[in-house]
């Protein structure tokens, strides 16, 4: 039994890992008044850029790096598109969306003449805690990006509330108007906050791809970038609620899984719909109406006034 | 004269931002084409022959524009109220499986009643999953994008638990229900070379329809007012909320529609996945299209040949089929980026227009 509880929690883990990063780069962008549906293929970029530079090099690391700019340039694509050129986010997002998962498709397919790529140098597990007595079983067997998380969510909690630059992101998202005029430079402000945003995603996505498995699978984020931008509106841009939120996502992912193994009774599909019928009926409950006093509109650049 | 000197280069603009668009991306296709070796022109001529190459092939292209264009009215109807629709995949869905279960359990009306209670009871079933949305929406200010997104995700797993359990065919293999009863398939217009069904007419009369709505009634007025602005709507004693309600839910029941024709039409049962993006389809191509329903037709009918003509493609060029994925990626961040094109298609015009003048 108390196994079984241990397996289920290390699943939650390693299952919520991917939409918690995701989901905290997603924060940056929408504190800053850009709305990000391209997450998913922020993440299927650096999924697919992890893969390619670990083929490359043979060295998972440096795949990491490559996934996270991966991740970054279809960040860059949606800060010209939404910051720069005052474009329509969530359309931008959608298209990115397309735009990622077919090229990563194109390229899986002309490279590697198939839908998976072949196995690649991959870090699923963290050798070196293996020493630790006690816990040193079960701690290794997270990826080192797992570890990274936690770090870069404590980073991220800290970031965002207690430093200067992070306040202003925030403020720039409810009133650019004003944080202009104290003399901030909104548009480096946003587009800094979308490229960490398209890092971090692309961060997970070099997760998903060497961090849980050692290939690259066509559309394998399967959605879990939409599971972050929910995760960062439920969580009403909050860290710490959107941890809790994502750890939630996690644990019906996990059971989902689980009752899959176990072939009990219950469709998959149905058990996997519980997240998003109880996120609905957050929203419905929920009273607060912070989301909306957002502006999430483009701020224009007076030289691209008409 | 100032102000007509400023509007008029903005107009021609407008018109000619769609073929400034459609250029950059098949440039950008070209290139990266190019770069995995195949020569771009071949590849394009591969995919027109595709799609418009004979009447068979112009004729499936019709075919799979026909649910697109049904997503982008929907689209269209909802944006001129002022309401990004994102969720038209999961209403599409939806309404698929309310047509499918019409069209299989219920017996023993002749045809000409039996189609129109399945197609009515798809729209029905679209409705309302957009009732829950638009409810939450003008009740409690709940973010629509985001509550579309979780709609959509529910309305994918239902698809495949509906195909998987309740509706499962006879044939085991197939994740697919039983083909609906023959009162219920859609009748074809042409059966040789490829078959075709009165989805096109639908279509068509749909898009009709929804352009005498808009421009010639009074509540279509109304309705492009609460888009267009909605505080001086609503200090002109216009009901935003009740339109805005209403176009989402006629939205909703459009995007079943649309599941409907497909399903009733192409397939004749339910399929797992049986749509491949529609609803996202549609969005591009209305907002190509700024909401004119003819010209959703022809973005449709564009979306269309993409998707029949890649197939073509990849079987004598051996270029992915994926690249239709590109190429509408391509095609939606740039649409989404039409302002900075107006932008500087209005400079390049203003500075032609000055040196003429001098």
């Amino acid at each position: 039994m108390n196994n079984t509880i241990i397996t289920m929690i290390i699943s939650i883990l390693r299952l919520a890992v991917p939409v918690i990063i995701t989901s905290m780069g997603t924060m940056f962008s929408v504190r800053a008044g850009v709305m990000n549906l391209g997450a998913d293929g922020m993440m299927i970029s650096g999924a697919f850029c992890a893969v390619l530079g670990s083929y490359i090099t043979g060295n998972p690391w440096i795949g990491i790096l490559f996934g996270i700019l991966g991740g970054m340039a279809i960040g860059a694509i949606h800060s010209l598109v939404c910051v720069e050129f005052g474009g329509v986010q969530n359309i931008s997002g959608l298209g990115l969306n397309m735009l990622a998962t077919g090229l990563t498709c194109f390229f899986c397919r002309s490279l590697y003449s198939s839908s998976i790529s072949p196995a690649v140098a991959a870090i699923q597990y963290s050798r070196f805690l293996e020493r630790i007595p006690g816990i040193g079983y079960i701690l290794v067997q997270f990826s080192p990006i797992f570890y990274i998380t936690i770090l870069l969510f404590l980073i991220c909690c800290f970031f965002v509330d207690k430093t200067v630059t992070g306040l202003r992101m925030n403020a720039v998202g409810f009133n650019p108007q004003m944080v202009e005029t104290a003399g901030v430079n909104v548009w480096k402000l946003k587009h800094i906050s979308v490229l960490i945003c398209g890092s971090l995603a692309g961060l997970s996505g070099a997760y998903l791809s060497i961090g849980q498995l050692n290939t690259f699978m066509e559309g394998m984020t399967m959605g879990r970038g939409m599971l972050a931008v929910i995760a960062v509106q439920m969580g009403n841009q909050q860290p710490r609620r959107i941890l809790l939120i994502a750890l939630i996502f996690g644990f019906f992912d996990a059971l989902q899984l689980q009752l899959q193994i176990n072939n009990v009774g219950i469709a998959p599909e149905l058990i996997q719909t519980i997240p998003y019928i109880a996120g609905i009926a957050a929203l419905a409950l929920s009273t607060t109406k912070a989301a909306a006093a957002r502006k999430m509109q483009p701020y224009l650049k007076n030289k691209y006034k008409f | 004269m100032k102000s007509k000197q400023n509007r008029e280069p903005l107009n021609w603009a407008k018109y000619f931002s769609p073929v400034f668009i459609i250029l950059i991306t098949l440039l950008f296709t070209s290139i990266l084409i190019f770069a995995t070796g195949d020569h771009p022109l071949t590849a394009y001529k591969f995919m027109i022959v595709g799609a418009f190459g004979n009447s068979a092939a112009l004729i499936s292209t019709i075919n799979k524009a026909v649910p697109i264009s049904l997503a982008g009215f929907a689209v269209a109807l909802s944006s001129k109220a002022g309401i990004f629709n994102i969720g038209i995949e999961g209403q599409l869905i939806f309404g698929a499986i309310g047509s499918t279960i019409a069209g299989l359990f219920i017996v023993g009306l002749p045809a000409y009643i039996h189609l129109p209670v399945c197609l009515v009871t798809g729209m029905l079933f679209g409705a309302l999953y957009a009732l829950l949305p638009a409810a939450l929406y003008v009740k409690k200010g709940v973010n629509l994008l985001v509550i579309h997104i979780m709609m959509n995700s529910i309305a994918g797993l239902l698809l495949t638990y509906v195909v998987m359990g309740p509706l499962m065919g006879d044939n085991k293999y197939v994740s697919a229900t039983n083909i609906v009863q023959d009162t219920a398939k859609l009748p074809y217009l042409i059966t040789t070379p490829n078959k075709m069904t009165i989805g096109v007419l639908i279509s068509i009369f749909v898009a009709c329809i929804l352009w005498f709505y808009i421009h010639k009634t009074v509540s279509g007025y109304m309705l492009r007012a609460c888009g267009d602005n909605s505080i001086a709507a609503r200090f002109s004693g216009i009901k935003v909320k009740y339109y805005q309600t209403g176009a989402l839910l006629a939205s909703g029941a459009l995007a079943g529609l649309a599941g409907s024709v497909e399903v009733l039409g192409t397939f004749q049962r339910l399929y797992d996945n049986f749509s491949p993006g529609y609803g996202f389809d549609g969005i591009p191509i209305a907002m190509l299209a700024s909401g004119n329903p003819f010209g959703i037709l022809m973005g449709a009918f564009l979306f269309g040949a993409l998707r029949v003509g890649s197939i073509n493609m990849q079987a004598k060029a051996g270029i992915s089929s994926e690249i239709v994925s590109v190429i509408q990626g391509v095609l939606i961040t740039l649409i989404a980026s039409q302002y900075i094109i107006r932008f500087a298609s209005s400079r390049i015009f203003n500075r032609r227009k000055k040196e003429a003048q001098e």
